[in-house]
């Protein structure tokens, strides 16, 4: 019986290689022709307008007026994440909020079913394949509304906000607004925000070119749908005979670890600092993640001990807007991480630097 | 034929049919041989994958992803244009293209494996992405470097293999990284509004 499984197999998987070797193929070409948009950018510098026409609203008023209609209304609707690395995603969405609680269902509609649940920071995500809920706080969802309105915020220095039209997106009319980095440390996005609550219903990531690196929009959206809040955290528990896997994540500080930067990266601050407990058999385990952020985009940098068997390619690659790096220093690895141009994660690894 | 033997033997063993001397010559096997030790294992697999694709563990796919690098290495250069005639001719080189030829019906289990790993690569494949150099890491961040450039796009006919621009296989411990990244890193004023949705909605890592 094993014999004829074998060489079932054994032509199964050699048709599944020659198809495997014609995709490698396209994607390598796809990835080309990526690489040389790629280069093409890190040669040229961001020019901003010289004379940009007084906005109606200053980038600091256009986040606080997204950041409030996200909290401040309820609705359902259909959200499209793609890429262009050929990658999409989308999710059925649902959003109600009160005085004091948000809560989010994302349903996902595509690869392996998954759903994720979010009451204020608190995020729970089923995966009903295992009968596993993996339940986390995440502190970075509650730093915004108050670092926009605090003096702090450096956004105003590193982008400009311009309305640069309007648009219709899932049946609602918005304002097209284009934030532009003033620097090439960072990208560009061009927000669609719906006109009466300012909500986002599209978002695009863009390259100093102007092209799109990554798109999320609502391609269905209904506003103000009449939903409980209650009705939302009642669907936040475990079904029984699921396992809870809590966040083995616990908070350093990359001083702590023995990291330091030789000098600041225009506009990124350090945000915070994770290490995975070295007991949770987890991937990551050991692993030092230091988070920064302009703002608006973020860099993870990762930093583990060097191993020679599986950290083999220095690198760099693009899928969509998210940028990755790995390098060699010394006796670690790092991988950075981030939405923002190939230079950007470049500075941070030059700039890393062991204080042990 | 002793090796058909002891295959026949492990697959029996591992279908639950030996009893008495039969098993306990069957662990003997199994213990004492790393070769049966590992058809032992396919045979597990192949089961697991006939009864359910989330059983199919496999190899740690870290060690499964270096040691596809390191073997795709080692495969012959394909050549652009002047080389595309001589590849079809050549039969001695072990290409992909003839390895996808053989039709030997012995259970070679070296290439029986290789094609194994095939199958598994074609998994890997989706996830492929391409890798540009690091030249520029140390020096002056405006020269993408033109001619690097030319000789990626000369190539683009050409199936990836070694060198400095090569194929970084997209491995399960990245996607840890990515996913902790969008868990942890999603540091963004437009967090609330759009983000965590974009992050909630890109698929996680396949766990």
């Amino acid at each position: 019986m094993h014999l004829q499984l074998e060489r079932c197999m054994r032509h199964a998987t050699s048709t599944d290689f020659m198809r495997s070797g014609r995709r490698l193929l396209a994607i390598w070409i796809v990835s080309v022709y990526g690489t040389m948009g790629f280069a093409v950018a890190q040669g040229s510098s961001i020019t901003v307008p010289p004379t940009v026409r007084t906005p109606e609203r200053s980038v600091g008023e256009w986040l606080v007026r997204m950041h409030e209609a996200s909290q401040l209304r309820s609705y359902v609707g259909t959200f499209v994440v793609s890429s262009n690395a050929g990658g999409m995603s989308s999710a059925r969405i649902w959003h109600a909020s009160d005085s004091d609680m948000q809560v989010e269902r994302v349903e996902v509609l595509t690869g392996a079913p998954r759903s994720t649940f979010r009451r204020n920071d608190e995020v729970f995500t089923f995966l009903p394949e295992s009968r596993v809920v993996r339940t986390e706080k995440r502190e970075s969802l509650g730093w915004f509304p108050d670092l926009l309105k605090s003096s702090d915020s450096s956004i105003p220095e590193f982008y400009v906000a311009r309305r640069v039209g309007q648009d219709r997106v899932a049946g609602f009319d918005a304002d097209v607004v284009h934030l532009a980095p003033k620097d090439n440390l960072r990208f560009g996005y061009r927000i669609w925000s719906e006109k009466k609550s300012g909500l986002v219903v599209k978002l695009q990531t863009l390259d100093p070119e102007g092209t799109v690196l990554e798109q999320s929009a609502f391609s269905e959206l209904q506003l103000d749908a009449a939903l409980k809040v209650d009705k939302l955290v009642q669907m936040m528990v475990a079904p029984e005979g699921w396992r809870i896997e809590k966040s083995d994540a616990i908070k350093t500080s990359a001083g702590a670890e023995g990291w330091a930067l030789r000098a600041d990266i225009a506009g990124f601050k350090p945000m915070s600092c994770y290490k995975r407990r070295a007991t949770t058999g987890s991937a990551l385990e050991g692993t030092m993640q230091w988070i920064f952020s302009d703002g608006l985009a973020s860099v993870s940098l990762f930093v583990e001990a060097y191993d020679r068997q599986r950290h083999t390619q220095e690198g760099l690659f693009a899928a969509g807007a998210t940028q990755t790096l790995t390098r060699r220093i010394k006796d670690w690895w790092l991988t950075a991480v981030g939405e923002v141009p190939p230079q950007t994660l470049k500075a941070f690894a030059q700039n890393l630097e062991r204080r042990k | 034929m002793n090796q058909i033997q002891t295959s026949e033997m492990i697959s029996a063993l591992a279908d639950g049919q030996l009893r008495d001397e039969a098993f306990s010559r069957g662990v003997e096997t199994i213990t004492g041989d790393q070769l049966a030790q590992e058809t032992w294992r396919t045979y597990h697999m192949i089961g697991d994958v006939m009864r359910s694709g989330e059983l199919a563990a496999g190899t740690d796919p870290i060690v499964f992803v270096s040691r596809f690098q390191q073997r795709l290495s080692q495969e012959p250069m394909f050549e652009t244009e002047s080389n595309a005639n001589n590849l079809v001719a050549v039969e001695t080189q072990p290409t992909i293209a003839s390895l996808l030829q053989l039709e030997k019906p012995a259970a070679n289990d070296a290439s029986f494996r290789w094609k194994m790993i095939a199958g598994c690569a074609s998994l890997a494949a989706v996830a492929a992405i391409g890798w540009t150099a690091l030249g520029g890491i140390g020096g002056s961040t405006g020269q993408p470097g033109s001619a690097e450039l030319a000789a990626v796009s000369s190539q683009s006919g050409a199936v990836p293999t070694s060198g400095e621009r090569g194929v970084m296989l997209r491995d399960a411990r990245l996607d840890e990284l990515l996913a902790a990244h969008r868990q942890f890193g999603g540091a963004s004023a437009l967090q609330m509004p759009a983000g965590f949705l974009r992050n909630a909605t890109f698929e996680g890592p396949a766990r």
